[in-house]
């Protein structure tokens, strides 16, 4: 019944957002209008492939740390990401690609730092390592990030900042097909290792001594998850809570088994963004909201309802 | 050395004026300046400043066009009208202002254009010594009293008066009659556009367009692609130096918007159009020449 729901809300979501919009396109009209083939059914598609990759990165990795305050932008993410877009505007690189590629370059350096730092102590990547490395490694790219921007010319890089606190507006079928093309194989790696990470949320000793192979299974769920977000952060930006908050909310719905917890983590990650997304430019029509603040608004206190009836059950 | 000097300025300042409170003269006291700027403050000099640093492309050009131009003695990298200003030496961006770059120029009168930093900076000249002025200019309105303080503080009421007048009643006019739509878009991801309280939306409207965001009352804001396409402006404006259409005109998304397929871009130069100024006038006849002449 569940699923049933799950299903229901996701077609609802992306109706909803093709329907709703600041230009008024009547009902006739609007299969044949570029705005709907354009702009609305691009921008749906792309905040419901983003959500997803975001929700089942969260999952991920807050399976890997062992730890709920994980979030796919904690692990120094976000602060590459910046890095890597003030630099491409910084240095006038041309090209509508510049500034996402070098902000998923940056999310990738970022993740190589944080990854080389994770091995310090061993072949193992040490899960509190990852976090405090990807932290110390977040704060580096963020304090380079402000000095670049505070010696070079500012209305442009104060612009970058508008880039990077996320969003939809720049959304075509060129950036689904970017998302498109890099989701699917960390998405394929993340399924697979649903077992072995059940086995894992039991400690790293007992899922060795049932037979997974923590080492490995460490790096793969890393390297996915992180590459997810990078993919994500290419076409959208930085865009917060979606990744903490839907594995969460995935977890009390549905249980603590990875092999639901990763599909339906996509969809409601999905859900959760698109739903924001049509808000974000419906509700203060013409003007539009960052998404992620209204992931924000409607996240948290979900968030809060179902921790409360967690607590009291 | 300096600031010992700076330190003996301040407390004969500070001596003269409580001489002329016991006397019961009330300020501005005799052959003085007084004038209140945008912070509230009152500002008051002895004598019409004769080294003045201009933070702001708009002052410096108002200080020029009053006649004023060899009282400056420090402007930031932007002011670079009219041509003479560019052998004024630079203290820097502006972006904060660097205290002690424009303390260093000795001068007498700093003017600040009013932001947060710069209610900062202005607080700490003024603990050296040096006296400052807040001034608001965003808009056209804001023209004419803003060149009206900077001539009474430099001593050029006259010219300052007129160059006020004119200002005054550019921007009373009611916009001038014409058909033509167009949208200011200042950055195209997120889409940001010009709306009303700005001045570009003014000078749109004196120049016979009208701006398809003017019922934004807030000088710039986000908006999506769909709502300029629902809007559909004739013209899409930018304030840039060269004629290439911006790398967004050939994205999928953004030819949506009938303008930017059309190619219909109106580059404007920042030099001109980017600042408040007393070349508005000038401005808007540039534009309604570039409306008039692009079919």
């Amino acid at each position: 019944m569940k699923y049933v729901l799950l299903g229901a809300a996701a077609v609802t979501t992306l109706a909803a957002a093709l329907l709703l919009g600041p230009a008024n396109v009547p009902l006739g009209d609007l299969l044949g209008s570029p705005i709907l083939w354009q702009l609305r059914l691009p921008r749906a598609v792309l905040a419901f492939l983003v959500g997803g990759a975001l929700g089942v990165s969260g999952v991920g990795l807050q399976a890997l740390v062992r730890n709920p305050l994980a979030d796919p932008f904690l692990l120094g993410l976000s602060g590459g990401a910046g890095l890597g877009a003030v630099v491409a505007i910084a240095l006038h690189l041309p090209g509508p690609w510049a500034l996402p590629l070098a902000a998923f370059v940056g999310a990738v350096g970022a993740m190589a730092l944080v990854y080389r730092l994770g091995l310090i102590g061993g072949a193992e990547l040490d899960a509190r390592i990852l976090l405090l490395g990807g932290v110390a490694v977040g704060a580096f790219a963020a304090a380079i990030t402000t000095a670049l921007v505070s010696l070079a010319e500012a209305t442009e890089l104060r612009n970058a900042f508008l880039w990077l606190w996320g969003g939809f507006s720049g959304a075509s079928w060129t950036t689904v097909l970017v998302i498109l093309v890099y989701a699917p194989l960390p998405l394929v790696v993340l399924a697979a290792a649903a077992r072995p990470l059940d086995l894992l949320a039991l400690g790293e000793e007992p899922a060795q001594y049932l037979g997974a192979d923590v080492r490995r299974l460490k790096q793969l769920v890393y390297l996915s998850a992180s590459l997810l977000t990078a993919a994500a952060v290419a076409v959208a930006g930085v865009i917060g809570f979606v990744g903490l908050i839907v594995p969460h909310v995935c977890r009390l719905l549905w249980g603590r088994l990875h092999h639901t917890l990763f599909p339906t983590a996509f969809l409601t990650g999905g859900i959760l963004l698109a739903a924001a997304d049509t808000l974000a430019r419906t509700v203060v029509a013409p003007r539009e909201l960052p998404v992620g603040i209204v992931t924000a608004l409607l996240g948290v206190p979900l968030f809060a309802f179902l921790l409360r009836r967690w607590t009291v059950s | 050395m300096r600031r010992w000097v700076q330190r003996t300025h301040l407390a004969g300042f500070v001596a003269l004026t409580l001489t002329a409170c016991a006397r019961g003269e009330h300020v501005p006291f005799r052959g003085g300046i007084a004038v209140t700027d945008d912070a509230g403050r009152r500002v008051t000099l002895a004598a019409p400043a004769r080294r003045i640093v201009s933070l702001l492309p708009s002052f410096t050009e108002i200080l020029f066009a009053i006649g004023a131009g060899d009282r400056v003695v420090g402007r930031t990298t932007w002011c670079d009208y009219p041509p003479e200003a560019l052998a004024v030496p630079s203290v820097g961006d502006g972006m904060p202002p660097s205290v002690e770059a424009v303390a260093a120029r000795r001068p007498d009168l700093v003017l600040l254009y009013r932001s947060g930093p710069n209610v900062t900076a202005a607080e700490q000249l003024e603990r050296l010594g040096i006296r400052t002025v807040l001034v608001d200019l965003n808009r056209l309105e804001e023209l004419g009293p803003a060149a009206r303080r900077i001539g009474a503080l430099t001593g050029h009421s006259r010219a300052a008066d007129s160059l006020a007048h004119v200002m005054d009643s550019l921007a009373s006019q009611p916009p001038a009659p014409g058909t033509q739509s167009l949208v200011f878009i200042v950055w195209d991801n997120p889409p940001i556009v010009i709306g009303a309280g700005s001045y570009l939306d003014r000078l749109a409207a004196l120049a016979g367009a009208r701006n398809v965001f003017h019922d934004l009352s807030s000088p710039s804001a986000q908006v999506s692609i769909e709502t300029i396409a629902a809007r559909d402006p004739d013209f899409v404006a930018l304030l840039s130096d060269s004629a290439l259409p911006p790398g967004y005109a050939s994205r999928p998304e953004w030819r949506v918007v009938r303008a930017v397929r059309a190619r219909r871009f109106l580059f404007l130069s920042g030099q001109l159009f980017g600042r408040p100024g007393p070349r508005a006038a000038q401005a808007i006849r540039e534009l309604r020449r570039r409306l008039a002449g692009t079919p």
